[in-house]
């Protein structure tokens, strides 16, 4: 493999780390549930095309089988998961946040930059680590300040999904590939966790009549 | 030399931003499954508009009268400042991108000047909202921009363009993406596209930019359209030659001439088509959330701004 197609593939890496931040963007920003759900598994075309160059920079064949199971399950199964218990449960399609949507970028902003100062250490003594690490923490940070913010519980499930999108990138950004059991074993962990999840959610839904997580404190007998 | 060089340019402009019109048009007729009128209908509208005679309410002032031509120029010469086919631009001694940014603001502000001119209450709201949109636009604007000449070390465009060349591996870099999603929500903004305004309405609930031209006809309205459509081009060619300046020239011979046009050409295509999706895709969105897309803008350039420095 010559000098040139290594450094093509670091920058493809590069790209796709930033490219899954403006989706992440997006994502604060939206408000309609089913471009929600469109938005992560754009993200998640994204992670899978990172793990296929990390693959090929690498020579690591076994994360092919990575990205391969990421594609099928984050950008096809689980979406499509999620759109049933859309479906199903019949909610409105507005996600509403606690705090306003500009205020929430602000801040979405601000992690960006925390993500940033928090991996510039390691990404120095690294080396080669492209800044997807400083992407993969912010992206961390963002999915969980979706989950604070967010009332509807499908679109905290989203919020859970993305953190985790975050957390697979910093681990195929530091480890250039983890053992390939581990990796299987998280997202079909992962996938059952969005099952179980969506059942969570559709009792929810059943018992209250509504997503929304703030009417939980409520008594029904 | 010189004189050539500006006469190619401004013809090119002036010729090629009424075709993009067109292209965008026909582009959303084909995907809502119409035939659409033909590519050169808006020279036909011009043409049309211009041999008509003009009304002017006896309220307005001068300004109404000059903002046409302001607006006109002033989006002539921006248009005249941008690298198009050759990395040498014709203005290029005048003023970079704070120029460019400036000449645009102050187009801006006479037609908003102009639509309060008359008094009308479509033209005062028409011109609330556009200074609404632009108050966050610019910015996010100007600073996507500036994370570009950053990282060529330098504000003149044509320096830009030139040292974004010669290190193509920066084509890849994370923050010229995220300048780059920046740059298209802006333009989206800015040319009056359909997330934030509709181009081809007059409901007068929802209208920003159409509101402000509503008291304007005959060949007055002729020289707006046209800025408008010649911003459009400036936009879009800042976004496709600043991000991606594959094929543009450096010389004045026939041959790089030929090829930067061609490139020029392809990648106003594929952006037109790209303006074509959003616009089939989305629906209009209220108002009041229009800012909120906008702001996404703004932090996207920012965190692109803040990039270089904190990697």
């Amino acid at each position: 493999m010559s000098y040139d197609s290594v450094e093509l593939g670091h920058r493809l890496i590069t790209l796709m780390a930033a490219a899954m931040l403006v989706v992440q963007m997006l994502l604060v920003g939206q408000r309609l549930l089913p471009t929600v759900i469109a938005l992560f598994s754009l993200q998640s075309f994204f992670l899978a095309c990172l793990a296929a160059a990390v693959a090929y920079v690498n020579q690591a064949h076994h994360v092919y089988i990575a990205a391969g199971l990421t594609l099928l399950l984050k950008v096809i199964v689980m979406p499509l998961l999620l759109r049933r218990i859309i479906r199903q449960t019949d909610t409105q399609e507005e996600v509403e946040g606690y705090l306003n949507t500009p205020a929430s970028i602000l801040i979405c902003g601000g992690l960006t930059l925390l993500g940033y100062l928090v991996a510039h250490p390691f990404s120095q003594s690294q080396g080669h680590s492209h800044g997807s690490l400083a992407v993969a923490t912010a992206l961390f940070l963002i999915g969980f300040f979706l989950m604070m913010n967010r009332r509807k519980a499908i679109s905290q499930v989203v919020a859970l999904l993305t953190a985790e999108n975050g957390l697979f990138l910093a681990a195929i950004a530091l480890t250039y590939g983890m053992p390939l059991i581990v990796e299987v074993g998280i997202l079909f962990d992962l996938l059952v966790g969005v099952m179980i999840l969506g059942i969570l959610t559709y009792r929810i839904a059943e018992t209250f009549e509504s997503m929304d997580t703030s009417k939980l404190r409520r008594l029904r007998g | 030399m010189t004189l050539f060089q500006v006469l190619l340019q401004m013809v090119l402009a002036l010729v090629l931003a009424p075709l993009i019109n067109g292209l965008i048009r026909k582009g959303k007729a084909l995907l809502q499954n119409r035939r659409g009128p033909g590519l050169l209908q808006p020279y036909y509208d011009l043409l049309k508009l211009w041999r008509k005679g003009t009304v002017v309410s006896r309220h307005a002032s001068w300004i109404f009268r000059v903002t046409p031509y302001i607006s006109f120029l002033t989006a002539l010469m921006v248009s005249l400042m941008i690298p198009m086919i050759t990395t040498a631009v014709p203005l290029s001694f005048f003023g970079g991108v704070i120029a460019v940014i400036y000449l645009l603001a102050l187009g801006r502000f006479f037609v908003a000047l102009a639509a309060l001119d008359t008094a009308s209450a479509f033209g005062g709201m028409g011109s609330s909202r556009e200074m609404t949109v632009a108050a966050i636009a610019e910015p996010a604007m100007m600073l996507s921009i500036f994370s570009v000449a950053i990282t060529a070390g330098s504000t003149n465009l044509s320096q830009v363009v030139k040292s974004t060349l010669q290190h193509q591996e920066q084509f890849l870099n994370p923050g010229h993406i995220l300048a780059f999603a920046a740059m298209f929500i802006v333009l989206i903004a800015e040319t009056g596209r359909i997330p934030v305004d509709n181009p081809a309405t007059h409901l007068e609930l929802t209208m920003i930019h159409e509101a402000m031209l509503l008291e304007y006809s005959g060949h007055y309205l002729a020289l707006i359209e046209w800025a408008v459509a010649l911003k459009q081009l400036v936009l879009m060619t800042l976004l496709v030659n600043i991000f991606f300046p594959v094929g543009v020239g450096s010389g004045f011979t026939a041959a790089s001439l030929a090829t930067g046009l061609i490139a020029f050409l392809a990648k106003l295509l594929l952006l037109a088509l790209a303006v074509v999706l959003v616009e089939t895709s989305n629906a209009k969105l209220r108002l009041f959330r229009v800012p909120e897309l906008l702001s996404v803008a703004f932090i996207l350039a920012l965190l692109a701004l803040a990039s270089p420095f904190i990697f």
